[in-house]
């Protein structure tokens, strides 16, 4: 593990430091780990990037729902190297948050135990097959755009595992649409299974950018580091701004009756979103909350075994190199 | 031995047979015949690669760009030597990768490998490590073909397999 260098504002060269520390974000270069950084900086990659781990993995859970009832072999294929994809990006994300001096044990233990938070997307049940291809070309798209933005971050392991990721995720995004723009000129039970998926996606998807900023407390401090890039509304209007005529233009109707084109800013603007059912879901009184992190001890003591022989035959092996 | 975690292992892949080898990242694993298989399916899903390589994660020597003045190599007269692997981070520029292999040298500890290192090549950030660590696929024919080739076939494979999507139609599918 790289020995850290923390600064602490009660530090005596903590205002010297600071400023040698903006200085070299502002010049665009990357922070890697074992270069001195704010201590609480550290705490809000940790946090960031612990989360966004946490959410590719519990990712998995609503679409791997649907493998075994793919319609055909090759949706089937595309689903599982899917689900398959965000375990890798887990493991990325992980590693990231790891070079902070963080464990993966600690991390893996506070998602279990609930104390972790992760995208409150996933809380949501994905009932039809429509769900997938929705989720594929909303949710990645959404995620696309927040991930984007994350690959310029100032943090070195951050931004690398992003660029990772988006490369990735850019075939999510593309399987999704074709799916959903299949479904949208299909047979009519087709097109209802797909509008019924865009209007409970919807939302939720549009919360995935995360609360206005006007109510996003660490915001300002994060665009100062160049943790972000972007602010939560920017990275939203560009989501509304590329989506909302792409799903016009399929025929799909959008379930906000008040969303318009501003000619001004051609911009595309939103009703108010409903943030009551957000908090709801975040607190844990969402559909899908305590299943999914049920679902996830139990792959967790499941699979005690399988790390259990593995270890016992690594130490033996050792031992025997050893010998 | 270990705590309660498996030991890490840092990865290095090798995308061709020319091209560098590269570190991608980490894996936590039993031992490196396991680390290698994990790192094939954590960062071989796509093509492509020629070889993988890992060692320990603790057994790497580190020097950021700020440390790279503090730098204080030491070479005794008939001191002994082994190989070391030195990889260079090179630029800040966006990137999937952080250091690229450097090359071998013949050094008294990793920080004289270091030294050795920057008289060929600049870079913001070094690593260095024990060859004697490392441990990787072989670069038979076989071992490529069965541990890396796979990857290639997946339906699900390339962005432009999807070709140019609109609400009218989805082009060469």
């Amino acid at each position: 593990m790289v020995k850290l260098k923390l600064g602490y504002p009660e530090d005596p060269d903590y205002q010297e430091r600071l400023e040698e520390f903006e200085a070299r974000i502002a010049r665009g270069e990357k922070i890697e780990p074992g270069d001195w950084m704010p201590a609480e900086y550290r705490r809000q990659l940790i946090r960031m990037i612990s989360q966004h781990a946490h959410s590719e993995w519990v990712g998995m859970l609503p679409e791997g729902a649907w493998i075994t009832r793919a319609p055909s072999i090759r949706r089937k294929l595309i689903l599982l190297a899917k689900v398959q994809d965000e375990a890798g990006h887990g493991q990325y994300l992980y590693h990231a948050a790891e070079t902070l001096g963080i464990t993966r044990e600690e991390m893996v233990e506070a998602l279990l135990s609930g104390k972790a938070k992760y995208s409150n997307i996933f809380n949501y049940p994905t009932l039809t097959w429509a769900d997938v291809g929705i989720i594929g070309w909303l949710v990645d798209g959404m995620a696309i755009k927040n991930q984007t933005m994350l690959a310029q971050c100032s943090y070195g392991p951050y931004s690398r595992a992003m660029v990772r990721i988006c490369a990735e995720e850019t075939f999510h995004h593309k399987q999704g649409k074709e799916a959903v723009l299949l479904y949208a000129r299909g047979s009519k039970k087709q097109r209802q299974m797909v509008q019924d998926a865009l209007n409970r996606w919807w939302w939720p998807t549009l919360m995935m950018a995360g609360p206005h900023d006007t109510d996003s407390p660490h915001t300002p401090l994060l665009l100062r580091w160049g943790i972000k890039t972007k602010t939560n509304d920017q990275v939203r209007q560009e989501f509304l701004n590329e989506h909302v005529p792409e799903l016009l233009d399929a025929g799909l109707t959008i379930p906000d009756p008040d969303l318009r084109y501003d000619e001004k800013t051609g911009n595309w603007i939103h009703g108010p979103i409903p943030w009551d059912d957000f908090w709801k879901v975040i607190n844990g009184e969402g559909p899908m909350n305590r299943h999914r992190l049920m679902a996830r001890r139990r792959a967790h003591e499941e699979g005690r075994w399988v790390r259990e022989a593995l270890e016992a035959y690594g130490k033996r092996r050792l031992a025997q190199a050893a010998d | 031995m270990w705590g309660t975690e498996w030991p890490r292992f840092e990865v290095i892949k090798q995308d061709t047979k020319h091209g560098p080898p590269q570190m991608v990242g980490s894996v936590h694993a039993a031992d490196p015949e396991h680390a290698l298989l994990v790192a094939r399916h954590v960062f071989v899903r796509r093509p492509a690669a020629y070889a993988l390589f890992v060692a320990p994660a603790e057994a790497f020597f580190h020097v950021s760009q700020e440390g790279l003045k503090d730098l204080k190599p030491t070479r005794r007269e008939g001191g002994s030597e082994e190989p070391y692997w030195v990889f260079a981070k090179r630029s800040h520029r966006r990137s999937m990768v952080y250091g690229d292999l450097v090359g071998r040298f013949l050094a008294q500890g990793p920080e004289d490998a270091i030294a050795q290192a920057l008289l060929q090549a600049q870079g913001v950030a070094f690593w260095a490590v024990p060859e004697r660590l490392v441990v990787g696929t072989e670069p038979t024919e076989e071992v490529v073909e069965s541990w890396f080739a796979p990857a290639k076939e997946k339906t699900y494979r390339l962005q432009s397999y999807y070709g140019l999507i609109t609400a009218k139609g989805v082009e060469n599918d």
